[in-house]
């Protein structure tokens, strides 16, 4: 039976619930090992003065003090090379790290943090976009998509309607924070524990700023405690310190952030400031659309330039847009440099046209939902994205129509609007989203992967793919599409570690591609190893049996056994064709290799195919709002998604139950607070606040709609990783859609996230706009 | 006197002395036993990945809670069974809860998942069925950050309860409880290079221990106090534990005066409230972790003085007052009087807070309490309010209204309280009463909200009370 489409326990399920899974921290401590920690700048932007390490040096148990002179190399980052490691001139973030401490206990460690004297010279920081907008301060040149004739398109709308949208960013909030442990090897070699998303990427950037070669560097990563793509990047400067420190002390040495460093010093997602106009006809049907998106980059590129592609490419979201020009710039400031998180800037450029929906309603005076529908891209027109691909296996007319009726829209709308006239305390508010998620690394090269498998003697598989596990399940996935293969059972198969000596230059584990790139190499290899297993088959019941000339495309595998299906009754088991055909001398071993076809992408047009195919989803959420305190509650929440054929269903709804709730952090109760000088005090989960258990909505129906069609991936199945978080955008529109029912004639505007304070502050707005009758369109222009 | 401690782990007894005693429990389960199965996130108490389960000897039983190890501290171990994550297995195989939770794809990444583990197995020790909400109120002190919780939830429903092995069966208490038996009269003083640690077992050697030591930290829960060791390199220099002290465990109806002893933790309060004070008990429902309410107490919570104390809104209001025993004796202090400033109060070096004495609600007065934060559970408050009045005939009096987050200390509203008493319960009487509460405080603006943002609360509330009682 296969057991792909199975519901599986997670790979490591048994040993998470034991408490036997092992992290970084976890491993056990060597009798020789060093503690590394680090000491960064005390302004979010200055001119570094005068290190003094003399004092710290003094302390007993601290063996090493290391500055930027220490690296062979300081200038790195995964896009543009302009990122340090350690300050060498000038700090552009607060607590960004000057000196790397190498101690034998945590109490010396205490002290020496302490006793290392900076002296720096403080410059004036940039902290937001329209600061960095100001001083022209960006870190990379603008970019554009455009399509249609922009000027033509305004002509023919019967409005135009400007605003601009603000987003907040969000903490990853993984749980376990960023660490590495790295052993010493012979001839300056380390071996590299990360927990990363990106082993390659540590490999590198460790070889290359201690002055060793790729080939010196193995990085190992057994498994995260979450990344959420916080471990894409920036998982390498923990473990640059620690190998500095291993290589410098022949010693083993272990860096572990604390959450509170942790959440002050690594990058997040990018808040945006969008700038938008948009000309519409008097059914909401979009004529012409121009946004300027503007995201907040932090200090260094990192993958800002990457994220705002994805961004751009996802201002369309679900909606045909005829005449179109989307703008996007990365701006730069004294933040830390931030990063990817699961979107990947897809949110930021979604959320922006959803807030668009609401508002062309709020204009018309018409259900929301109705001026989606009406811009939907179509299954055979006004099929094609700004960019030039064509929506392939486009499932969203089918979501709409299939959500419409499973979340009781209509029956609920109407009710809302009955609570919202009668209710003098509470408000509710209603709204459905879309989402189309691009599926594929918008840079080509990066969609590429390798599996290593090998076949052991008692018939047993270890596969090794460039893959890493962060608890999205990927390894299980792996696990079934390789067992199927060969049709043996799951537990006959176990994937390894990733490392970078197995799974050579292999991307990271991003973009919700995981299981479709390394999937996909896995299978390679399997095929290959099958063939070959088919041919010996062949061979030895061809050898047993009269009267059949062997013919490996007879031969078949099927629940542990393998037979020619001319002579079913002759089979031999899995793990007795593997000996058999150790004894002919047959490699048991491969090597597999995938790159996704068909898919490229060009800046200077900024058009091309970027994308394998979509995933897509349906999302209706309804909300209640208390007058008085700006108090949210979740009623309910309606989550409809096309994953194509899932491999593991069990797996899958976690991602989906998980995407979404993390996605509703963002866009609620998740708000990063900054002191006038730049340091986060929203650093920890006392003062940065995920959703908890009891935020859950009141009803939370989580399902997808049966697709076999997604012929062009791994299985027919779709990726999963990051679409659903875009579902939960439902529930900042519902609020908007709340506060519309009070802002009389004016849209009501929402900053991201809304949180209670926002929230009340909307509502006492209106409250004395209403008491003074003071009304103000934000309508521009009537054609 | 004895200059040790000794408690059990997973049914294993230890002994510890010395300077040993003072690093957190997470501490040493990793780093000393290593036994790397519970998890320290934020090491504040804040997120749960650390969970335990402690027994205490209640009703001549061991009754199990969940509590956070990285803010425990070993000294306050002393008699008790500490089981962790891997002291859930049965001879090495997975629990009923574990079962589940594998089955159900509980865990993604896993490190939240033992502190759910744990959580789970203390609920289903305490209970033999559960509801939804019973596990959503179990796990409020765990955060997770991959699942989306539903998962856990859907686990924690499929736990075959039949297959459930009490830790009672699983740990025979008889040696533990005989070993407890022996040493629960014996108070413990431990010198360690400059730290001191005294657990007496009666009040008078806690009054003496605190003369007698400067800067005594006075724990029950230590709850605060540990967050202060991990995050500020806190380094008490003395720690006078309640533990020991019987007397100090009280939690009666007296009359029409609850008295609540300095050792009665925040959860057995919440249960004992529950049909009392209905508006009290929701407000400590929604207090914080669960972990924090089984070690934290509402001595404790005074006793911090922080001016957005989620308990003292209603202690203002009911013009509690607080028991304070010292060398000249004990006194009485109304818990308005307490407080002089920010976190400083009416108390003598030598003295402590033995008891709380709160009124209760007369019939035919209203009381509501608020608590307004970021996120409803778990979280700490950006304000709360407390609106303790009677109407008659349409008419307001006996007004008493207290206000946190809105300045150094918890406020009454004099004017305000002046202003409503006598006038008719309208919606436009509290509109106007919102008005002059706003005079009355001043709020700061800080990571939980901004000043403007507690304004505005201070206002609504008023009316949101009236919407709530007309």
């Amino acid at each position: 039976m296969p057991v792909v489409g199975k519901n599986i326990p997670h790979d490591s399920a048994r040993g998470h619930v034991s408490g036997e899974s092992l992290y970084i921290d976890d491993m056990p401590f060597a009798r020789n090992e060093l503690l590394v920690d680090f000491v960064g700048s005390p302004f979010a932007h200055g001119k570094l003065i005068d290190i003094d390490l003399s004092e710290a040096q003094r302390i007993p148990g601290v063996v090493g003090l290391y500055t930027a002179k220490d690296l062979a190399c300081n200038l790195f980052g995964p896009i543009l090379k302009d990122e340090v490691l350690l300050v060498e001139d000038v700090a552009w973030f607060l607590g960004e790290p000057i000196v790397v401490i190498a101690a034998e206990t945590r109490d010396a460690m205490r002290q020496a943090k302490a006793a290392v004297r900076i002296t720096m010279e403080e410059l004036p920081p940039v902290f937001t976009i329209s600061e960095a907008i100001a001083k022209q301060q960006f870190l990379a040149p603008e970019r554009f998509i455009r399509r249609g004739d922009l000027a033509a398109g305004f002509a023919a709308a019967d409005h135009l309607l400007e605003g601009v949208f603000t987003n907040g960013g969000q903490d990853h909030f993984y749980l376990e924070s960023q660490a590495a442990l790295v052993y010493p090897g012979e001839n300056n070699t380390l071996t590299v524990h990360s927990s990363t998303q990106h082993p390659t990427e540590v490999q590198e950037i460790v070889a290359k700023l201690l002055g060793l070669q790729n080939n010196q560097v193995v990085c190992i990563t057994k498994r995260m405690g979450g990344g959420f793509g916080g471990k894409e990047s920036q998982a390498t400067h923990p473990a640059v310190m620690a190998g500095l420190v291993a290589l410098r002390h022949k010693r083993p040495a272990r860096i572990v952030f604390t959450k509170d460093d942790d959440m002050k010093v690594t990058g997040k997602r990018h808040p945006f400031e969008n700038r938008y106009k948009v000309g519409f006809t008097n059914d909401g049907v979009i004529t012409a659309f121009q946004v300027e998106l503007y995201s907040n980059g932090g200090a260094y590129a990192d993958l800002s330039t990457a994220v705002m592609a994805r961004a751009m490419t996802h201002a369309d979201n679900a909606y045909f847009l005829p005449n179109v020009e989307i703008k996007g710039v990365c701006c730069r400031t004294n933040l830390p440099p931030n990063t990817a998180f699961r979107g990947f800037g897809g949110p930021q450029g979604t959320v922006t046209i959803e807030n668009i929906m609401e508002e062309i309603a709020f204009l018309l005076k018409k259900d929301p939902l109705e001026v989606r529908r009406a811009n939907l891209y179509g299954e055979t027109e006004r099929n094609v994205t700004p960019y030039g691909e064509i929506v392939m296996n486009n499932m969203l007319p089918r979501l709409a129509a299939e959500q419409f009726r499973r979340s009781d829209y209509e029956n609920r709308r109407e009710a809302v609007r009955r609570f919202n006239a009668e209710s003098k305390t509470h408000l509710k508010g209603l709204s459905c989203t879309f989402v189309k998620f691009g599926i594929s690394f918008n840079t080509k090269f990066l969609n590429q992967a390798s599996a290593l498998v090998n076949i052991y003697l008692d018939g047993t598989v270890q596969v090794s793919t460039g893959a890493t596990e962060m608890g999205q399940g990927v390894n299980t996935k792996i696990r079934q599409v390789v067992a199927d293969q060969f049709a043996i059972e799951p537990e006959a198969v176990i994937l390894m570690p990733t490392s970078t000596e197995k799974s050579n230059n292999a991307s990271a584990t991003a973009a919700s591609s995981g299981a479709d790139l390394n999937g996909s190499a896995a299978v390679d290899a399997c095929q290959r190893l099958r063939t070959r297993l088919a041919e010996a088959a062949a061979k030895f019941i061809a050898s047993k049996e009269a009267d059949i000339e062997a013919s490996p495309s007879n031969i078949l595998f099927e629940d542990g056994y393998v037979f020619d299906n001319r002579r079913p009754a002759r089979r031999m088991s899995f793990k007795e064709l593997v000996k058999y055909a150790y004894h002919q001398r047959i490699s048991l071993g491969e090597r597999g290799f995938y790159a996704t076809q068909g898919i490229d992408w060009n800046w200077e047009t900024g058009s091309g195919n970027p994308f394998l195919y979509y995933t897509m989803g349906c999302s209706v959420a309804e909300v209640l709002l208390d007058r008085f305190t700006g108090a949210l509650k979740v009623l309910r929440s309606d989550v409809l998604m096309d994953i194509g054929k899932s491999i593991n269903p069990g797996i899958d709804r976690g991602q989906l139950t998980g995407a979404y709730i993390q996605g509703m952090g963002w866009v609620t109760t998740e708000e990063l607070k900054y002191a006038a000088n730049g340091d986060l005090l929203s650093h920890s989960p006392t003062t940065y606040k995920i959703p908890n258990i009891q935020d859950l909505p009141e009803v939370f129906n989580v399902d997808w709609i049966e697709n076999d069609t997604n012929e062009v991936n791994l299985l027919r199945s779709k990726a999963v990783g990051e679409p659903p978080l875009l579902m939960a955008i439902a529930v900042w529109t519902a609020v908007k859609d709340a506060l519309s029912a009070v802002s009389g004639d004016e849209i009501p505007r929402l900053h991201l996230p809304a949180t209670n304070e926002e929230i009340l502050m909307r509502l006492t707005h209106y409250r004395k706009t209403a008491a003074s009758s003071v009304t103000e369109t934000v309508e521009t222009a009537r054609v | 006197m004895r200059d040790f401690i000794h408690f059990y782990l997973n049914g294993k007894p230890v002994t510890l002395s010395g300077s040993a005693v003072f690093q957190t429990l997470s501490d040493f389960l990793r780093y000393e036993r290593g036994a790397t199965g519970t998890k320290v996130v934020c090491a504040e108490g804040d997120c749960g990945a650390c969970t335990v389960l402690l027994g205490k000897v209640e009703a001549g039983a061991l009754a199990y809670r969940a509590v956070n190890s990285c803010i425990q501290s070993l000294y306050q171990l002393d008699c008790t069974h500490v089981i962790t994550v891997e002291g859930v297995k049965l001879n090495g195989t997975l629990c009923a809860v574990q079962e589940a939770m594998t089955a159900n794809h509980a865990a993604q990444c896993g490190y939240c998942t033992p502190g759910f583990v744990v959580s789970m197995c203390g609920l289903f020790d305490a209970q033999t069925s559960v509801t939804e909400q019973d596990i959503k109120d179990a796990l409020t002190g765990n955060l997770c950050r991959c699942t989306g919780y539903e998962p856990i939830i859907k686990s924690g429903l499929a736990v075959e309860t039949d297959r459930v092995v009490k830790f009672s069966q699983m740990y025979p208490q008889a040696e533990m409880l005989e070993s407890f038996r022996k040493l629960a009269d014996q108070p413990i003083y431990i010198q360690a290079g400059n730290q001191t640690f005294g657990s007496p077992t009666e009040t008078a050697g806690a009054i003496k221990f605190k003369a007698g030591h400067e800067k005594t930290v006075v724990v029950q829960g230590a709850t605060d106090v540990g967050v202060w060791c991990n995050k500020r390199n806190f380094v008490p220099p003395a720690v006078l534990s309640l533990s020991k002290i019987e007397e100090l465990k009280d939690l009666t109806i007296a009359g029409d005066v609850v008295r609540v002893g300095a050792r009665v933790t925040l959860s057995e309060l919440e249960a004992f409230i529950k049909d009392v004070v209905p508006e009290f008990y929701a407000i400590l429902n929604i207090f914080g972790a669960p972990q924090i309410k089984n070690a934290g107490t509402l001595a404790g919570n005074i006793a911090n003085g922080s001016p957005i104390a989620d308990t003292l809104p209603f202690l203002f209001v009911m013009e509690a007052e607080l028991e304070l025993a010292g060398g000249q004796g004990s006194r009485r202090v109304g818990i308005r009087e307490f407080y002089k400033g920010y976190k400083t109060f009416d108390l003598a070096a030598d003295e402590i807070i033995v008891r709380v004495h709160i009124p209760l609600p007369q019939p035919g007065e209203t009381l509501k309490l608020y608590k307004v934060s970021k996120r409803k559970d778990l979280d700490i408050s950006t304000f709360t309010a407390a609106i303790r009045l009677t109407v008659e005939q349409g008419m307001v009096g006996n007004v008493r209204i207290a206000y946190g987050g809105v300045g150094p200390v918890v406020l009454r509203l004099p004017r305000t309280e002046a202003f409503l008493s006598g006038k008719t319960h309208t919606l436009e009487t509290y509109e106007a009463a919102g008005l002059l509460a706003r005079e009355e405080i001043t709020p700061i603006s800080d990571v939980r909200g901004s000043s403007e943002f507690r304004f505005q609360l201070a206002e609504n509330i008023l009316q949101k009370f009236f919407y709530e009682t007309c």
